[in-house]
């Protein structure tokens, strides 16, 4: 029973500054991660499964499975996750908005930067180049989201006719997606019951 | 202020994962006229560009287009109430949550749903970018589709490609302009 609680009191002072470490190292990835979720995943993978060994690989894997099929920013979802399973809601927060803040402050700034350069010519031509590689970038994200997304006929038949909705009627994204998530609560409902 | 924080909630319960977000912010920054097209366009290769999750970078960025530094916290944090509330609840019912045939089902829903979203994304920045008054710009595909060779066949980096393309951009629509 002492022990016990010796215990529990350890873990309550480990509890902040753990939650430090981990606003820590999310800041850290937060400033210096390009290129999105992946990248930032194998990176806390080699500090805190291999290195700290906080948590075990399987474990961080069934993390990634449930953050990505939650609404929301994936990389988020899963440092909450992640947070959560290493030091509690407070370790959970502590990683969402240690990976928030770098962004914050670093658009911030690009942001004002890019209202005063926007109407210099040469900024403008640039920004008129990467114009056309930007719709390049999106079809391959939108070619790898295929990949998983459209395995089924039933998946390409919900492609289609979304994209059928989206061009002729006046449906809002927001609408669809959630007319999408109906449907499935009630397929859900309807095989419960079967 | 309170308009945008609804609006960015709703986009973050609706998004799911990477460029899907890309069409709701589209959607709403167009039908309350915070932006233009073009400045959208810029949003995508700025976020990229810049480190840190897509989804943040935009939100930052359109916060700070509307209503300047604040606006674009409130952005962030209506962004992110999905992560602060349905997955600390997941992070809670841990186990029960992943094995659950819900969220399967919505995922197999909601991700051919994404795939056009996305894809009538594209086509209104085709639009934008690859045409301008007198047709389709030649030089704009040319760049479109040598970019999209380096990214697909040559696996490039996106940070690589935006800053060649940007290179490309100022020789051709300025320099040998004149």
């Amino acid at each position: 029973m002492i022990k016990n609680r010796e215990e529990e009191s350890k873990m309550k002072k480990i509890n902040v500054k753990k939650g430090i470490e981990i606003f820590y190292f999310f800041f850290k990835i937060g400033c210096f991660t390009f290129g999105g979720g992946w990248s930032i995943l194998a990176q806390i993978e080699q500090e805190f499964v291999e290195k700290r060994e906080w948590i075990t690989r399987e474990e961080l894997m069934d993390l990634t499975a449930v953050g990505r099929s939650l609404p929301g920013i994936m990389i988020t979802n899963i440092s909450m996750l992640f947070g959560y399973a290493v030091n509690g809601w407070l370790g959970g927060i502590c990683a969402v908005i240690g990976i928030a803040c770098p962004a914050i402050i670093i658009l911030s700034v690009v942001t004002i930067f890019y209202d005063l350069l926007k109407e210099n010519a040469y900024c403008y031509a640039a920004l008129k180049g990467i114009g056309c590689a930007v719709i390049p970038i999106i079809a391959k994200a939108v070619m790898s989201l295929g990949k998983d997304a459209l395995k089924t006929k039933l998946g390409w038949g919900i492609c289609i006719v979304s994209l059928l909705v989206l061009f002729f009627f006046n449906i809002g994204n927001v609408v669809l997606i959630c007319v999408g998530v109906i449907a499935a609560i009630i397929w859900w409902i309807g095989e419960k019951l079967w | 202020m309170v308009e945008l924080f609804i609006v960015f909630i709703k986009i973050g319960f609706t998004s799911f994962g990477g460029l899907s977000m890309v069409p709701l912010i589209m959607e709403e920054m167009q039908s309350h006229q915070w932006m233009s097209v073009e400045d959208l366009t810029n949003l995508i290769a700025i976020a990229e560009m810049t480190p840190g999750p897509l989804g943040i970078n935009c939100a930052t960025f359109a916060g700070m287009k509307t209503a300047g530094i604040l606006g674009s916290i409130v952005a962030v944090f209506g962004v992110l109430t999905p992560a602060f509330t349905l997955t600390l609840l997941a992070a809670i019912f841990f186990s029960k949550f992943r094995e659950s045939s819900l969220m399967k089902k919505i995922l197999f829903i909601v991700k051919p749903i994404c795939v056009a979203m996305i894809l009538v994304t594209i086509f209104g920045l085709v639009r934008q970018n690859y045409f301008d008054g007198r047709g389709l710009n030649l030089i704009s595909c040319g760049i479109g589709i040598f970019m999209f060779y380096l990214l697909v066949r040559r696996k490039w980096s996106i940070p690589r490609v935006i800053g060649l393309s940007a290179f490309i951009g100022i020789l051709f629509f300025e320099i040998l302009k004149s």
